[in-house]
């Protein structure tokens, strides 16, 4: 369980979390939306260490992060994988040399391990043939730099995966096979994840619950059916902006 | 304008802190040359051997000029033999380092710098660290162990080809011989200056690919600010150089 308990963090002196509390239950996919620039990727990274809090805790099953040793957030990143936004896969390694890395270092040593099957389960996992093994980074259309990203992400089967913005840059067909995927692996592998997105439909498609995050702070948090249902003007706003346009002329 | 000034100061002091921590951090790993050994000799090859041509050019080059100018000053004044001594002199002491340290600055320093910049505003660091890697040990040790080891080659090969380039010039272009030019080389010469020269190597190794690690570790901005990386680590690079070779040079004189 990762438990986050006012979380305040201020970015060059603006405030972008403002006393954050949230709860991500075991096995759920959490998605937190948001306009953008209000901290919806500032919380993700704050949850494997990447950005240290000005004030609060985030405990990630009872470590906390901002307090952790080496050791201890050794552990916690142990139990994290995260899929950036631009899938950040290092450019001089091949496909394969990238999904290696989603497995902890000097496990192939071991002479038990069979990397190379654990790669291929995980290529199938995201629906792609094992003779993309070989490939480049540059070689790969988008839709496919995040599958190899998901790939990376599951290949060490990690209790949580972060998401963030797992859809941004990909045409609505790409979008919705990722989606797909997102929701595969979720019920394949039962891992809890938490997903940052702007997109509403992947959200209500994803979601076991749905956090609307608005000026640093949590505005609304349900199932889509509650937020469906808000009688909060921002969130529907958030939610169906189209109807917002249509009441605003 | 004093609150710029204490603004800039603070930077400095900013910077300092930064790459004392990276630094610590460098020769924590350095013991354990299991963890990059096979990284450091990939980057050890891309510096010395990719760079070989150019500074075998630049080595060329500078010894070619050297040797033509000591010649044009002390032809009305003193022997000619005094070319050999001037060339092995300045390349040995100055030239060799110092010239080779600029060229693997602008090619390598540049390189690391744009390359380790772009893994940052691409995020492949932070996913590097969210991989329970530590971008120290992947990234930064490898490309300054590489940098020492291949600055020793490359500063003996541009130190040859001077004095080579040296010779063929006074012989092909000043009025001397062949025996002048290594009479005079010989009557210079002292195994102090190709120590120095060999002391030089691995610290402009390290001076050359630390800087251009930590800066292209702090890029920020995008396409533009890893442009902004590259040639910020090339000219802290350079005056770097210059500052520490101010610095050797009395130590030399007092060794020598």
């Amino acid at each position: 369980m990762i438990e986050i308990r006012s979380l305040k963090k201020s970015l060059g002196g603006k405030p972008v979390l403002d006393g954050i509390d949230l709860d991500v239950l075991e096995g759920e996919s959490l998605v937190i939306m948001g306009p953008s620039g209000t901290g919806k990727s500032v919380l993700l990274k704050h949850i494997v260490g990447l950005f240290d809090p000005d004030e609060g805790d985030l405990l990630v099953d009872g470590m906390s992060v901002p307090r952790a040793d080496g050791h201890t957030i050794r552990e916690i990143r142990s139990r994290i994988s995260y899929v950036f936004q631009n899938s950040a896969l290092f450019d001089s390694l091949t496909v394969e040399g990238n999904i290696l890395l989603g497995l902890p270092e000097g496990h192939c040593r071991r002479p038990d391990m069979d990397c190379d099957k654990l790669v291929l389960q995980a290529l199938e996992h995201v629906n792609l043939e094992p003779d993309v093994l070989r490939l480049l980074p540059a070689e790969l259309s988008g839709g496919m730099t995040k599958r190899v990203a998901l790939a990376r992400a599951v290949v060490g089967h990690q209790k949580y995966i972060l998401y963030d913005e797992p859809t941004t840059g990909l045409d609505p067909l790409n979008a919705s096979k990722i989606n797909e995927l997102i929701a595969h692996l979720k019920n394949e592998l039962g891992s809890t994840s938490v997903i940052v997105t702007h997109d509403v439909d992947s959200a209500f498609n994803l979601a076991d619950r749905i956090a609307v995050l608005s000026d640093g702070r949590i505005r609304a948090l349900g199932t889509p059916e509650e937020l469906r249902s808000s009688p909060d003007p921002g969130v529907q706003r958030f939610l169906d902006p189209t109807s917002a346009l249509a009441g605003s002329v | 304008m004093l609150e710029r000034i204490g603004a800039k100061a603070l930077t400095c002091v900013q910077h300092a802190g930064h790459a004392g921590i990276l630094f610590t951090a460098t020769m924590c790993v350095l013991p354990h040359p299991r963890r990059y050994w096979s990284a450091a000799m990939v980057q050890a090859k891309r510096i010395g051997v990719d760079g070989l041509g150019l500074v075998i050019v630049v080595g060329g080059l500078s010894g070619a000029l050297l040797a033509q100018q000591t010649g044009y000053q002390l032809s009305s004044m003193l022997p000619m033999s005094l070319v050999g001594g001037g060339v092995v002199g300045g390349m040995l002491t100055e030239l060799g380092p110092v010239l080779t340290a600029i060229v693997v600055a602008g090619r390598t320093g540049a390189g690391i710098g744009a390359e380790l910049g772009t893994m940052k505003v691409t995020d492949q660091i932070d996913a590097l660290v969210t991989l329970g890697r530590d971008p120290v040990v992947e990234l930064v040790v490898p490309r300054v162990v590489g940098g020492v080891i291949a600055m020793v080659p490359l500063i003996i090969v541009a130190n040859f080809a001077g004095i080579l380039a040296g010779w063929l010039t006074a012989v092909s272009v000043l009025p001397m011989t062949t025996a002048e030019y290594v009479e005079g080389a010989r009557s210079y010469y002292h195994s102090a200056a190709l120590i120095f020269s060999m002391v030089k190597a691995p610290i402009f190794g390290f001076t050359i690919t630390f800087i251009a690690s930590y800066v292209g570790l702090r890029a920020e901005g995008g396409a533009a600010g890893v442009g902004r990386t590259a040639t910020a680590a090339v000219v802290s690079i350079i005056v770097a150089i210059m500052v520490m070779d101010v610095i050797l040079a009395p130590v030399y004189k007092a060794v020598s």
